[in-house]
C-alpha cells in the first residue's frame, strides 16, 4: 500500500489557505504519526500528531463509557481558538486548528468536504 | 481508605497493558490502537494515550494503575502521568537488549519530574536470549552493587504481577528500606 503524501499535502494546504479562520491542519495515523500537515510555525508536527492521537483514543474510549455511541468528533474550544478532531479512515485521523473569529457552522461543513477528499485520496 | 496511583512506564512491548489487564477488577481503560510504526514488527498495536486499572488488596488500600505509551513521542503522557503518582514501576524486556539504553532514558525522564518509590519489573525472562537480571542491572547503567529493586515479573500471571505490586506497596511504607 502506498499513499500519495503529496496529493495529500497538497488538499491540506489549499484546504488551509483557502479556508477562512484555518489555521492549520493534520492527517495523523491513529498511533500518532504524521502522514501529512500544514501546521502554523512553532508547532512541532510529530508532537501535534502523538497528541491527536492520544485525544482521540480516549475521547471515543470516554464516549463508549458515557453511552454516547459512535464518536464523530472531539471538539476542544480554547480562549484562542478551536481544535476539532474527527476519523477520516481506519487508517487517519484528521486535526483541524482554527481560530476563534470561525463560524462553528460553515467549518463543520468544510471539515465533512475536506474529509470526503482525504478518503478518496486514501482509499 | 489509602488510594496508591502507581504509574507502569517502560519501552514498547514490555508488557505494560498486559501487566495492568491482569490485576485491573475492573474493565480496564486501554486505549491501544493498531502500530504502523517499528511496533508492528512485535505486536499489532499500541497504547497511544493511557491504560487504567484498578485493584483493591484490602478494604483499606486500593491502587489505581496508570500504564503509559512506549514510545517518545507520547512523552507528554509520561509527563502528566507521573506527575500524580505516588510510586512507579519500570517494566524492561529481558529479551531486547536493544531497549535498554531507552528504558534508562524513561527512568531519568521520571527521575527528573519526581523522587518516588520505585522498582523495575523484568519481562519475558522466559523467552529465549533472555539476559540475566544482573547483567540487565549493569546494561540499564547501575553497578552491581547499588541498583533500584529488581524483580523478575511475568505480566501474563497475575499472581507474578500482584506479587511485584505488594513489593512495591511495603517499599512506600517501609521508606527506610528503599534505595535509588
Ligand atoms: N513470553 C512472555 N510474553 C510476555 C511477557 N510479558 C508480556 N508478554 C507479551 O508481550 C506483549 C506485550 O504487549 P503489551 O502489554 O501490549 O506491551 P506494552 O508495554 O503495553 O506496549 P506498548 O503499549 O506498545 O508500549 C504481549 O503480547 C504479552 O502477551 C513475558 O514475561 N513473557
Ligand atoms: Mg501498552
Amino acid at each position: 500500500m502506498s499513499i500519495n503524501v503529496e496529493k495529500l499535502n497538497q488538499i491540506l494546504q489549499e484546504f488551509a489557505s483557502t479556508t477562512n479562520e484555518v489555521q492549520g491542519a493534520a492527517l495523523v495515523t491513529p498511533d500518532g504519526l504524521p502522514l501529512a500537515t500544514t501546521l502554523p510555525a512553532r508547532m512541532d508536527e510529530e508532537r501535534v500528531s502523538a497528541m491527536s492521537a492520544s485525544i482521540l483514543s480516549l475521547g471515543e474510549r470516554i464516549g463508549k463509557e458515557l453511552a454516547r455511541g459512535q464518536v464523530e468528533r472531539i471538539f476542544v474550544e480554547g480562549e484562542d481558538g478551536y481544535g476539532i478532531l474527527t476519523s477520516c479512515t481506519e487508517d487517519a485521523l484528521f486535526l483541524v486548528l482554527a481560530s476563534h473569529q470561525a463560524k462553528q457552522g460553515v467549518l463543520m461543513l468544510e471539515i465533512k468536504r475536506i474529509v470526503e477528499e482525504l478518503r478518496s485520496v486514501l482509499a | 481508605m489509602e488510594l496508591m496511583r502507581l504509574v507502569v512506564t517502560g519501552p514498547v512491548g514490555s508488557g505494560k497493558s498486559t501487566f495492568i489487564q491482569s490485576v485491573s477488577e475492573i474493565d480496564v481503560v486501554n486505549t491501544d490502537e493498531r502500530a504502523s510504526d517499528e511496533t508492528k514488527e512485535q505486536k499489532e498495536t499500541t497504547t497511544v494515550a493511557m491504560d487504567f486499572g484498578k485493584l483493591r488488596f484490602s478494604p483499606e488500600f486500593a491502587m489505581h494503575l496508570y500504564g503509559t505509551p512506549g514510545q517518545q513521542r507520547f512523552d507528554f503522557m509520561w509527563d502528566l502521568l507521573i506527575r500524580k503518582a505516588h510510586a512507579y514501576i519500570l517494566l524492561v524486556a529481558a529479551n531486547q537488549p536493544k531497549q535498554f539504553r531507552y528504558a534508562r532514558r524513561i527512568l531519568n525522564f521520571m527521575n527528573q519530574r519526581v523522587t518516588l518509590p520505585m522498582l523495575i519489573g523484568i519481562t519475558h525472562t522466559d523467552c529465549d536470549e533472555a539476559w540475566e537480571t544482573q547483567d540487565i542491572a549493569i546494561a540499564l547503567g547501575f553497578s552491581a552493587q547499588k541498583h533500584p529493586p529488581l524483580k523478575i515479573v511475568n505480566p501474563l500471571d497475575h499472581t507474578s504481577v500482584a506479587e511485584t505490586l505488594l513489593t512495591l506497596a511495603q517499599q512506600l511504607y517501609e521508606p527506610a528500606n528503599h534505595q535509588t
